[in-house]
Order: C-alpha cells, then structure tokens, then sequence
C-alpha cells in the first residue's frame, strides 16, 4: 500500500469511528469500518459512569459556585498546608522591575544631572615637591584660615577612587586630603550678565566663599561676558556648583580632585621631625661645656627654626588647599554679541520647547536604561518560566509511564 | 424635564447596578451548561486514567473547582472549552497518579469500574470482556487516548489541544491505537 493510499484508508476510518460516535450506531458497508465502528461503540459504553450522589453534590457546588470552605474532605490523605505563592514569572517581572529600579536610581545617584559636557574627576596627584604648595593665593577675607572639619567628606560624585597600590598616595591614611576644583561656563542673555556676575559674588558669600579675582568684559553694548576665580569652602561645593548652575544656562562644567594626602602627610611628619630636632638642640645648648659649643647648637637652632617655618608654611597651605574648592566660572553671553536686544530662550515658548525636548530626551535616556536591565532580566525569567513549565510537563507526562 | 432626568438617572443605576450581578449570573450559568455538558465525560476519562472510583471523584471534583477558578483564563482562540477543561483535568488525574506512584499505592489490578448488569445479554457480556481485556493490552498513553477520544468525546483536534500534538498527529496516532486494539480482540476472540 502507498503512502497516499494509506493516508487516505487512515483518514476514512477515522471519519467512519466519528459517524459510528455521533450517529450511536454503524453505518459504514465496508467491512474493517464496520468493525471499527463496532469497537467505538463498545469502548464509548465501556465509561465508567459517575454516581448520582457525586453528581448532585459537584452539581451543587457548581451552583454555588464552588465555596472555599466546602473543599472535600480527604482524611486518610492528610496534606501539608500549601503555602499559595505567586506564580513565577509574575515573581520574575516584579524582581525585574525592583532590580531596573534599583539600577537606573544607583545610576543617577554616581551621575549628576547636569548638561552634556559635565565632567567630574579625581584623580592622584603626583608626588609633588612640597614647592609646590605654596602657589595658592592667601585669602582675601578672614573666614579663608577657617580649618575645615577633618571629616569633610568628599560628595558622592567626585569621590576619591580607592588607592590602588601602595606607592605615592599614603595608602594608611584615612583622612584624605583632597584638592578639589571645578570650572563651569555660564551663558545668559546680554542684558542679564550684570545680573548673574552679582549673583556668583552674592552666592560666593553666602557660601562663606570668597571671590579670588574676577574681571567683566564691557563693549558698545554692555557686559559681554566675565571671569571668576572663587574659593569656597570644600564640603560645600556641590550645593554651591548646583546653584551656580541656576543662575544661568550651563554650556559647560567639569570637576576634579586631586588627591594631596601623601604631600599632606609628608610635611607634617617632616614638621614633626623638625620640631624633635629643635627641642634635641635645646637639651644640648643647656648642656653645652663651652661657648664655641653652644654657638654652633645656635647656628643649627636658627637653620631648623627656618626648616619649621617652611614646614609650617607647607602644611597650612595644603590645608587651605584642601579646605577650599577652586572654582571658576566663565561668564558668556548667549548671543555671542552681548546683544541687549537679544531674546531669552530661558523664558517664553522657545525655553518651553527646549525644557520639554530635554525632558524627553531624559525620559528617552531612563527608558533605554530600564530596558537594558528588563529585556535581559525578563528573557531570564521567561526562559526560566519556560523550563519550570517543561520539566512540571515532562513530571505529569512520566506519571503515564 | 427634572422628572425625565431623574428617570433616566433611576434606569442607568439600575442597570449599572444589574449588570455585574448579570454577568456573574452569565458565567456562573455558561459554567453550569459546560458542567452539564462534559461531567459524565470527564469524570469516565479520569477514572479510567487513574481506575480508583474514589480518587476520579475527588480529581474531578477538583478539576471542575480549578475551571470555575480560572473561567476567566480561557481563550477560545487556543481551542474549544471541552478541551481547556479536559487539559485541567488532566493535569490533575496525572497529578494524582505521580502521588500514587510515588507514594507506590498504584492498584496492581484495575478495578471493575463498570460490571456488566444481570440484564446484560451473554453476547454483549463477553463482547466487552474482550475489550475490556483487549484495552489492559494498550499502554497507558494508549490507553489515554482511546478514553479521551470515545469517552471523552473528544474531536480529534481537541484530543490534540489537551495533548499538545498537531491534529495530524493526533489522528495517526488514534488511527493506530484502535487499530491495535482491533487486532487485540481478534487475538482473544
């Protein structure tokens, strides 16, 4: 018998088993069909039927639409309690969807939400000579020698990466001394460049900052734009960043750290070693037998009387370093020209569309991030999902043998 | 006016109020009319598959419980409901029969589920002890496929829904059980 024979024999019995099934009778005149017809009546009258009794309770919770608290008993077949848990890729999604969170927040938190161009840094200085230290101008007002706290710790989005080997940058120490600076370029409108440089000044003080040296470019048409030096207190120079940031557009920012802890440190043990030094040549110039003796004990005091000044000097200004940001600020006007006719994209429709096109662009940016953690997380789960369904399949499929 | 748009407002509460109420009413009568429907079949595929009258009771009670459940989980674009609801229950009979297997209570002879009445002419009487000896010959799988097809009443597609085969497959695979079957009662008759 061919392939397309066989199918087609297949195919009439089967169609002769559903007449005999539908009809309760047979039908077929060839022979093997009305066998087979035969053999579906007998195995449809083979079902075993259900009692009465069973019938009219299962109909009656049917009605009432099967209440909780009238699940059949089963004593001989006790079972433990069955802890009713959700089902697994909802369990999936919901975890997906805390660890995105957790992800895009974590994100946000190490970035600032600043414009493009935001730049932050800290990196290690070099083993600087201890010349060095001494480039930073003195402070112009009282509140400049003010020690910071020794725990002012660095804000979260410029701190100090971790030492990474045991050369150079005092590994021990615990306090680090950070030098920080930040450099931001502002862009207002002609007319209100004025009104921004006073605002830097009057912040800068509010901050208990001080203003280093600031200069204001003037042309034809006013302000055209202006340089700021500021110092303000380190632990204060995120808040006081973020509302310079406010004061105009931000065209640009960056932030850097360098780490000065092993210069910091170094001068002061240098220090203290001076300072052991002198009260040594102290004990000796009371002791000194005679006077050529204590003459040279003098010449040497004066020479370490000299080193701890230099020393003293060092480690103040470190500390002043390190106790004041470096901040400066570019002022710009927004048209290039100074222009006092120049309209303020700031305000109006136009500063409407651009608010709105860079909250889109931010919501764009947080879609694309939570979808980087779902699709994967969700293709996991799902792929899981799939395999816990297989295997409990294949259990129930076994249990047929 | 007022009186007209009170009247209104009197009809459209009533009718928001009727509603859910109709609709559960609905569901509860389309599930009643699905129960009157398949309870004889479902329960003759589950005590056949598990051939423990006790156990099919319980398992049939309980897969008709999981149905009204999960009523509102059926498609109708992934089959009829005859066939969603004998999925359900046979998950549950084969559910029932790992638990026996496991806990290795699983009966060594089938019981008679269906003895011949004394009214049984002697001819039918001994036509369906043949059967009956000729379906112990077919394997479970078997077995299962001739309960859900001339017990249950299931359509070929519908067998093959509950059993995850293609319709093709399914038929073929019928095709040759009841073939076997047929050549089973010629050996005993």
């Amino acid at each position: 018998m061919t392939e397309p024979e066989n199918t087609t024999t297949i195919q009439a019995e089967l169609r002769a088993l559903d007449e005999a099934l539908e009809s309760g009778t047979v039908t077929s005149s060839d022979a093997v069909e009305r066998e087979l017809q035969e053999l579906a009546l007998a195995l449809r009258a083979e079902g075993p039927e259900p009692s009465p009794d069973f019938d009219a309770e299962l109909r009656a919770r049917v009605q009432d639409g099967f209440p909780r608290e009238r699940r059949l008993p089963r004593p001989s077949r006790p079972r433990l309690p069955q802890l009713r848990l959700p089902p697994l890729p909802l369990l999936g999604a919901v975890a997906s969807v805390l660890v995105a969170i957790a992800v895009v927040v974590s994100l946000n938190v190490g970035s600032e939400d600043g414009p493009a161009g935001v730049q932050n840094a800290v990196r290690e200085a070099p083993a600087a000579p201890s010349g060095a230290a001494g480039k930073l101008a003195t402070p112009e007002r009282g509140t400049a020698s003010r020690p910071a706290p020794l725990d002012a710790s660095p804000s979260p989005s410029i701190a100090p990466a971790p030492p990474t080997g045991g050369r150079g940058f005092a590994p021990g120490e615990r306090e680090r001394r950070i030098e920080r600076s930040a450099s931001l370029t502002l862009a207002a409108p002609g007319d209100r460049l004025d009104r921004v440089a006073d605002g830097i000044v009057r912040l800068t003080d509010r901050y208990d900052g001080f203003v280093l040296r600031s200069s204001l470019s003037t042309g034809d048409e006013g302000t055209t734009g202006g340089d700021f030096e500021l110092r303000v207190p380190a632990e204060r120079l995120q808040p006081a960043i973020a509302e310079l940031s406010r004061l105009a557009d931000v065209r640009a920012r960056t932030q850097s750290g360098d780490d000065v802890t092993p210069q910091f440190v170094s001068a002061q043990e240098r220090l203290q070693g001076a300072r052991a030094e002198r009260r040594s040549l102290l004990r000796r110039l009371e002791r000194a037998p005679n006077d050529a003796a204590a003459e040279s004990i003098r010449r040497r005091l004066d020479l370490n009387a000299g080193e701890i000044r230099g020393l003293r000097g060092q480690v103040r200004d470190l500390r002043t370093r390190t106790d004041y940001a470096k901040v400066t600020v570019t002022l710009q006007a927004k048209d290039g020209n100074g222009g006092a006719s120049s309209p303020d994209p700031g305000n109006g429709l136009g500063g409407a569309v651009d608010d709105a096109l860079g909250s889109l662009s931010d919501s764009v940016e947080i879609a694309i991030r939570l979808l980087g953690v779902i699709l994967p997380l969700g293709l996991l789960t799902g792929g899981l999902a799939l395999g816990a369904r297989s295997v409990r399949r294949r259990r129930r499929e076994a249990a047929l043998g | 006016m007022e009186l007209g748009a009170l009247r209104s407002r009197g009809v459209s509460e009533a009718i928001a109020e009727a509603v859910p109420t109709l609709a559960r009413t609905s569901e509860s009568e389309s599930f009643a009319s699905l129960y009157e429907r398949t309870f004889p079949r479902v329960y003759a595929y589950v005590a056949s598959v598990l051939r423990d009258r006790a156990a099919a009771e319980d398992v049939t009670s309980q897969a008709f419980e999981r149905a009204y459940r999960r009523r509102r989980t059926y498609r109708p674009g992934r089959g009829s409901r005859e066939a969603w609801l004998f999925g359900i229950a046979r998950n549950a009979a084969l559910d029932e029969l790992r638990r026996r297997k496991r806990r290795g209570v699983l009966e060594g002879d089938p019981e008679d589920l269906t003895a011949p009445s004394p009214a049984d002419y002697a001819e039918l009487a001994v036509r369906r002890e043949t059967v009956r000896a000729a379906l112990e010959t077919l394997e479970d799988r078997e077995r299962e496929l001739v309960t859900l097809k001339f017990m249950g009443g299931l359509s070929n597609a519908e067998i093959a829904r509950v059993l995850g085969l293609s319709e093709s497959n399914a038929g073929t695979k019928l095709h040759r059980t009841i073939t076997k079957l047929r050549e089973a009662c010629h050996d005993r008759a």
